[in-house]
């Protein structure tokens, strides 16, 4: 569960980018967070994942609250997060290579380690590829192998930013199928994107991300 | 379980040609460094042995024993006596036990006025009723001349700084390139949380490793040196500090410590090179 409340945010440069943001997101649920360019959909999606320090407000993440934690906490909670970013670049490695690197890097045992990263590229549609170089991936298989990666150790939220971003509409919807498809159980996920969304099959919600302030569309 | 070995060997793994080469000059500049300070500690000033032996070495001092039953007054008469003698150039008295902790009464310490002339001085001196031991102090064996001139030893010092700048410029240039090369990795590692206390050590360990892998080059040598170089004669003038084996023991292990002081803080050049934007786990 997601519980954001009186979230305000100014840049160095004084620029108010959040302004009195309350947002509240159930367990489980999927969230599109439509907004247009540098309207800080990064920002907040960097603010939920523990990547960008609040400033003013209050934001739980299961039941953390990201703004009191301490920085190993918030490393603690970051692990908890699979976090697409925005213009994600994999490492020069074969497709399985690249997962099985971060399950590794969290400490996952060798054959645990290639349990889930096969179960990951299994969810992402990515299992054919997985001794291709991700290097050579196309924009839209790139974006399935961020997916991969970010959901590949059970995390309890996923963050996405800009996954539609390069693709036509085909691809948005392909990238969509697949949200909606590592979107289950108890996993919520937020997508943050310039839109325009494709036309879902799975139920969703969607809020919008305009003059600092979120409301419900 | 720990990911820091994994990421150690995966971090070992990117190590490509251009930054191979940076490290191994980076390595065998270290390792020059590390000879030079080495050079300091092991081409020591030695004792040469004359050509006749000790027994050849000029008399400077007679340390004459006196019987301890020997009165203050007749050990004042032998004083005056010997002070008379011609080859006599000096004499004081003092108590035995201050030369030998376990002796009694007192001895004169007698400085012949010519070296040639001490046996014959010595032998009459054993003569005298109340002396009841002659012992000569000899000169010391000279000095050999330091093998590192002075010359020598600004040539040292220039090569031991011109080589631990080389060595933290190819550092960098190292760092710079294997970092390139691992920055998708370093971001993945800060996206997922891992802390730094994680990856800082991975760039520091590889520098340490470099450093004790050159203070490890250089023992070998230390060691080939040792039982090659060093035999008795050559071990008699320069190399004498090389066949000496606590001494090459002390100094490459002293060496190794230095290595992985050297190595840590050119692991830290690359801590520095991670804080650029390029590695930020968020664009």
């Amino acid at each position: 569960m997601i519980q954001v409340s009186e979230l305000h945010f100014v840049t160095e440069d004084g620029i108010k980018v959040l302004e009195d943001v309350h947002l509240h997101v159930e367990q489980g649920e999927l969230v599109y967070l439509l907004g247009p360019a540098s309207s800080g959909k990064s920002l907040f999606l960097g603010l939920l994942g523990a990547h960008v320090p609040p400033q003013r407000g209050q934001i739980l993440v299961h039941g953390r609250n990201v703004v009191r934690l301490s920085p190993p906490k918030r490393l603690e909670l970051r692990r908890r997060i699979g976090f697409l970013p925005q213009g994600f670049v994999p490492m020069a490695r074969t497709v399985h290579e690249n997962v099985l690197f971060k399950l590794r890097t969290l400490g996952n045992y060798r054959e645990q380690a290639e349990e889930k990263a096969i179960l990951a590229l299994e969810a992402t549609g990515l299992i054919r590829q997985q001794g291709v170089s991700a290097t050579e991936l196309s924009n839209l298989d790139r974006i399935r192998l961020g997916l991969a990666l970010a959901i590949c150790d059970a995390p309890w939220l996923l963050l996405v930013d800009e996954p539609l971003e390069g693709l036509d509409a085909s691809e948005a919807a392909e990238v969509c199928a697949v949200i909606d498809r590592v979107h289950t159980g108890h996993l919520t996920v937020v997508v943050a994107t310039r839109g325009p969304l494709p036309a879902l099959t799975r139920e969703h919600r969607t809020v919008s991300l305009l003059d600092g302030r979120v409301s419900d569309e | 379980m720990s990911a820091l070995p994994f990421l150690f060997r995966e971090l070992l793994g990117t190590i490509r040609a251009r930054s191979a080469v940076a490290f191994l000059l980076t390595w065998l500049f270290l390792f020059i460094f590390l000879a030079c300070v080495s050079a300091f500690f092991l081409l020591v000033p030695t004792h040469v042995e004359p050509e006749g032996g000790v027994e050849s070495l000029p008399i400077v001092e007679i340390r004459a024993y006196l019987s301890p039953r020997l009165s203050s007054v007749t050990i004042d008469d032998l004083y005056l006596d010997i002070r008379e003698r011609s080859d006599v150039a000096s004499i004081q008295f003092r108590f035995a036990q201050e030369l030998r902790p376990q002796a009694t009464g007192g001895v004169f310490l007698i400085r012949p006025m010519e070296p040639e002339g001490a046996e014959d001085l010595g032998a009459i001196l054993e003569t005298i009723n109340g002396v009841t031991e002659i012992e000569n102090v000899r000169a010391e064996p000279d000095q050999t001349e330091s093998p590192l001139s002075g010359t020598v030893r600004i040539v040292l010092l220039v090569v031991l700084v011109a080589a631990i700048v080389l060595a933290f410029l190819f550092a960098r240039r190292g760092y710079r390139e294997l970092l390139r090369s691992f920055a998708g990795e370093i971001r993945t590692m800060r996206l997922s949380g891992v802390p730094e206390r994680v990856i800082v050590p991975l760039i520091v360990g590889l520098g340490a490793l470099i450093g004790v892998l050159a203070g490890t080059l250089l023992l070998v040598v230390l060691f080939l040196l040792h039982y090659t170089l060093a035999a008795p004669q050559a071990a008699a003038t320069w190399a004498a500090g090389l066949a000496s084996l606590g001494r090459v023991l002390g100094v490459s292990f002293g060496n190794i410590f230095l290595g992985l002081i050297l190595g840590g803080l050119i692991g830290l050049l690359g801590v520095g090179i991670l804080g650029q934007r390029e590695f930020e786990a968020l664009p």
